[in-house]
């Protein structure tokens, strides 16, 4: 596939900032021709460059679909959204910024709780005493399946969750959770707490280049050179 | 996969109404149950695993539904319809579609949507002659089909359970040992731990309940509310404080409990190990339990007279082979379980596969328990191995 090489950036908040930040620094500032409110941006000194301006979940999606070149996302949307990552694209850098935990969370007043193995024990039980599985509430289904599935949990059942994830205890809405947290301290405002193992992913904003970038040699050196200059 | 040609269409109905045919001569039903079932039951009764594999979707009215990934359930949905109060003996066949997402994609020899043929018997007191019934008609089927190479694979989990109940133990480690049977290696990991330091799970509870911890499910249910209100811990998440007590009450015993003996986790491991030839198996069963100084003379008396009923329809025993550790991953299955198996550069590739499933009705709402068994005929993969193609 000829053509410029397709950079997809974040187009919103610190994740945004972070990464305009790291280029200028790099020497290759980001700019948005023209309409500030534009979705494409050019990079200074590599005219083959198209920067896209995408929601971090979508970035993901392109570099699986292989309809961008490089993009900087969160590595847990990346994990999440592409199970078999290997196959459509490798991280190349980490970046130091955007750093979160995706992690197991259960009610705080489960005191008889510690492990995944402990989790694993009460489903069993709840699943007797109550109408239903166990539900965990999340937006991270693949993470949460791959994990739990690892650690021999079986017994539960997935509720999405596309906002507020952390309330969905309180709300009844479900038993335990599967979310992102910097600092835990939402998680603990909710009376959750994180399993001693539920430690599913350290996150960080990273950036990944697609396999398809390789057929082309041109993009492949193009790719070389963003590397090697956020590299130094 | 773009679709099937007519040929491969034509190709596999004709199989299918050839084990149907014989199916109905052996005095099972034909039924048709829906394609589209409510997604709770899959659900809700089967856990994560099967539904990451089920597509379920939600309908303009906002019903939550699902494509079936087997025809078992649906046939059990269709009995508690058709047949509320029960009568005796119910034998069912049917032909049709399933559906299941290939999580590392699909093919022709791991299709997403493929055709499954299968029967199943509801209400037979007789466990043996039902077990016999169906693996001697699956048997029949895939032969009937024109497979002549393939290898039959036995197991029962209702012996292995028996060998729990046998063993002296709390009641809460057997639990824990039957839930964990589907995964070998963390069953393992359980067994030794019993047998070594049962109480070396037990996490923050003992610093939580303080001096609290050890007493009684009523003391401890009093010490929770008290500390839960002192901390400003609301209750959240479905469980009530008598069933989070129970809990932290079952783990202070498990510290105070002697480990579990190091012959009985030893007899619980060689239980597993039995492979072999049925009568083979049956001759180290016995021994292991003997040895065991436990009476599991009923079970087995059951087993032995499983493989003369089977032996009588005509099933070469000898070939088959039974494995104790043998179970379906599907956690329905409560007794007796077969698999037909044909051997392929890759390995052996399941054609069908079956067994008891006791607890399903009551699990889908039965008012009775139904005794059932049954069996599934992947066709596709019949119809390959029938034409050598894998």
């Amino acid at each position: 596939m000829a053509g410029p090489l397709t950079l997809a950036i974040p187009s919103k908040g610190r994740l945004m900032e972070d990464t305009l930040g790291l280029f200028a620094d790099a020497g290759l500032a980001i700019s948005k021709p023209g309409n500030d409110r534009g979705y494409r941006g050019t990079m200074e000194g590599l005219d083959d460059v198209e920067v896209a301006f995408l929601s971090a979940s979508e970035i993901a999606r392109h570099v699986r679909d292989g309809t961008v070149d490089l993009g900087i996302t969160g590595e847990d949307l990346l994990r999440e959204t592409i199970p078999d990552l290997e196959r459509h694209a490798r991280i190349v850098a980490r970046l130091g910024f955007g750093g979160a935990d995706v992690v197991v969370a259960v009610p705080e007043c489960w005191i008889d709780v510690s492990t995944m193995s402990d989790l694993d024990e009460v489903s069993v039980h709840f699943y007797q005493a109550h109408d239903h599985r166990l539900r965990v509430a999340t937006k991270y289904f693949n993470l949460t399946r791959r994990f739990f599935a690892e650690k021999g949990v079986r017994g539960y059942r997935i509720v999405e969750s596309l906002g507020a994830t952390e309330a969905a205890p309180a709300a009844g809405a479900a038993e335990a959770i599967v979310d992102i947290t910097s600092t835990g301290d939402t998680l603990r405002a909710n009376h959750l707490r994180i399993l001693d193992d539920g430690l599913i992913l350290k996150s960080e904003a990273v950036l990944v280049r697609a396999v398809g970038v390789d057929a082309d040699p041109a993009k492949a050196r193009l790719a070389d050179t963003i590397l090697d200059a956020i590299a130094d | 996969m773009p679709g099937k040609t007519a040929d491969l269409r034509a190709a596999l109905d004709a199989q299918a109404r050839t084990i149907i045919d014989l199916f109905a001569g052996a005095g099972y039903g034909f039924i048709d149950p829906d394609i589209l079932q409510p997604a709770d039951i899959f659900l809700d009764r089967s856990g994560e695993d099967i539904r990451s594999r089920t597509y379920v979707f939600t309908d303009p009215a906002g019903a939550e539904l699902a494509l079936r990934p087997d025809l078992t359930v649906p046939a059990c949905r269709y009995y508690l319809e058709h047949e509320p109060a029960g009568r005796g003996e119910v034998r069912y066949c049917y032909s049709g579609p399933a559906f299941r997402f290939q999580p590392d994609g699909h093919d022709e020899l791991r299709p997403r949507e493929f055709d499954q043929v299968g029967l199943e018997l509801f209400g037979s007191a007789d466990a043996e002659t039902a077990e016999a019934e169906i693996i001697a008609l699956t048997i029949d089927a895939v032969r009937a089909a024109g497979l002549s190479e393939f290898k039959v694979k036995l197991g029962d989990l209702g012996l292995f359970n028996k060998l729990l109940d046998g063993i002296d133990m709390p009641a809460r480690w057997r639990q824990r040992l039957k839930h964990h049977f589907w995964r070998p290696q963390t069953f393992h990991e359980t067994l030794v731990r019993l047998a070594a330091d049962p109480g070396a799970a037990s996490g923050r509870e003992v610093e939580f309940m303080g001096e609290a911890y050890g007493g009684g499910q009523a003391e401890t249910m009093a010490a929770l509310t008290g500390r839960l209100e002192e901390g400003g811990i609301p209750l959240v998440g479905g469980r009530s404080v008598g069933e989070i007590a129970a809990r932290v009450c079952e783990k202070a015993a498990d510290r105070e409990a002697p480990p579990l003996p190091r012959e009985s986790a030893a007899l619980i491991e060689d239980y597993l190990g039995v492979a072999g030839q049925p009568r083979d198996a049956l001759q180290r069963i016995m021994s292991l339990i003997v040895a065991a100084g436990l009476d599991m003379s009923t079970s087995l008396a059951a087993f032995a007279r499983r493989i003369t009923l089977m032996q009588e329809r005509g099933i070469p025993v000898e070939s088959c082979r039974f494995l104790a550790e043998f179970g379906r991953s599907l956690e329905y299955y409560t007794g007796f379980v077969f698999q037909i198996e044909c051997d392929t550069a890759t390995g052996p590739m399941p054609i069908a596969g079956g067994g008891r499933y006791d607890g399903l009705m009551s699990d889908i709402g039965a008012r009775n328990p139904v005794p059932a068994v049954g069996c599934a005929i992947h066709t596709e993969r019949l119809l390959a191995a029938v034409r050598g193609e894998i």
